[in-house]
């Protein structure tokens, strides 16, 4: 099966941690990730300057290395980051801000993005909110 | 085509759960999830939920020290994936 | 056969992003020419109340964005009418005209018809 995986809650949100355990019981159980799209608050999911104190769960760093480990296509969505200053590189300097906070293997691109992982999926799964 | 509706708000501070039991079809199901889960407990919300087809993530239930009553089944994050599978879509109440 | 696509927007237009947010994913959708149709829910309706006015809290109005939903080449547009009776709203006083108005068991059969569905 061919999974679309849709975020739009930040690190910080039960649902985020709940999209990442869900990520990984599907690759798990022997099935694809076609595009983890991140959008709206789900950006944050994907900043790499968040600090967690020590005895708490880091998920944004549980996510750079799920993705990174199993080589996934992690989309964040250009505008919603732009939006609430989750910037690469690039960005940064496009816009002359100080900090970047989104790394490899996080890729900024359009909802464009989306719709061809809903395409190109069986199915698509959202998690947001709490 | 079935769907499997995903729910994560608490049912006693948001009205997600009032219109998702309005538009549930007869081959539809519930998965609680988060603060959802707080639909089980003993109150107003609990009879509209019996009569349908429920599940429950578990470790949200374990967390708030909820029984997963007789008419509803308990997941992991296994069952959930194969859950998403059974049912042609799902839609998250985000 | 592309896999068509349901927007449920639940969002009151001036919560923040959200409700634009949604209505982007609709657009986009439109400019791949992908079968797509928008639902209002719950507070969602209030995005297509008429003469609101974005500038009061200094925001940009979303109803011409709504009422050239057609041009972008999204032609389905749908309104609960539950949700719209719920809070006393006549379709008839709707800002944007092609809306159509639907009972709860069209409104199930509308998610039921659809590939993929987003509920934001």
């Amino acid at each position: 099966m061919k999974f679309a995986i849709a975020l739009y809650s930040a690190a910080h949100a039960p649902s985020s941690r709940r999209a990442l355990r869900f990520a990984q019981a599907a690759l798990a159980g022997g099935h694809e990730i076609v595009r983890l799209f991140f959008y709206q608050d789900g950006v944050h999911s994907a900043s790499s300057n968040i600090v967690t104190p020590q005895d708490e769960q880091d998920i944004a760093q549980q996510w750079a290395a799920f993705v990174s480990q199993h080589q996934l296509d992690g989309v964040v969505c250009i505008a919603a980051a732009l939006r609430r200053g989750v910037l690469n590189e690039d960005e940064a300097a496009r816009y002359q801000r100080p900090g970047i906070n989104l790394q490899a293997p996080w890729e900024l691109s359009g909802l464009g993005q989306l719709h061809d992982a809903i395409q190109s999926a069986d199915r698509l799964i959202c998690f947001g909110g709490p | 085509m079935s769907t499997l509706h995903v729910l994560s708000h608490s049912p006693f501070s948001d009205t997600r759960l009032g219109s998702c039991l309005r538009l549930l079809g007869k081959d539809d199901a519930l998965l609680l999830s988060g603060d959802a889960v707080y639909a089980l407990q003993q109150g107003s919300v609990l009879k509209s939920l019996e009569e349908q087809t429920v599940f429950i993530l578990e470790e949200d239930l374990l967390a708030r020290h909820l029984e997963c009553p007789s008419w509803a089944t308990c997941v992991d994050y296994p069952a959930f994936v194969e859950l998403t599978i059974r049912y042609d879509k799902v839609n998250s109440w985000l | 056969m592309p896999k068509s696509l349901l927007i449920i927007s639940r969002q009151a237009p001036w919560a923040g992003p959200g409700a634009k947010e949604a209505l982007d994913i609709v657009l986009a959708c439109g400019a791949f020419d992908l079968p797509v149709a928008l639902l209002f829910l719950d507070d969602g309706i209030f995005q297509l109340l008429a003469n609101q006015n974005g500038a009061a809290i200094q925001q940009k109005n979303l109803t011409a964005n709504l009422q050239a939903l057609s041009m972008f080449g999204v032609d389905d547009v749908y309104a609960c009418s539950y949700s719209l009776s719920e809070r006393g709203i006549s379709p008839a006083g709707l800002a944007v005209a092609d809306v159509q108005s639907l009972p709860v068991e069209d409104v199930r059969a509308l998610i039921d018809r659809y590939d993929q569905v987003i509920t934001l």
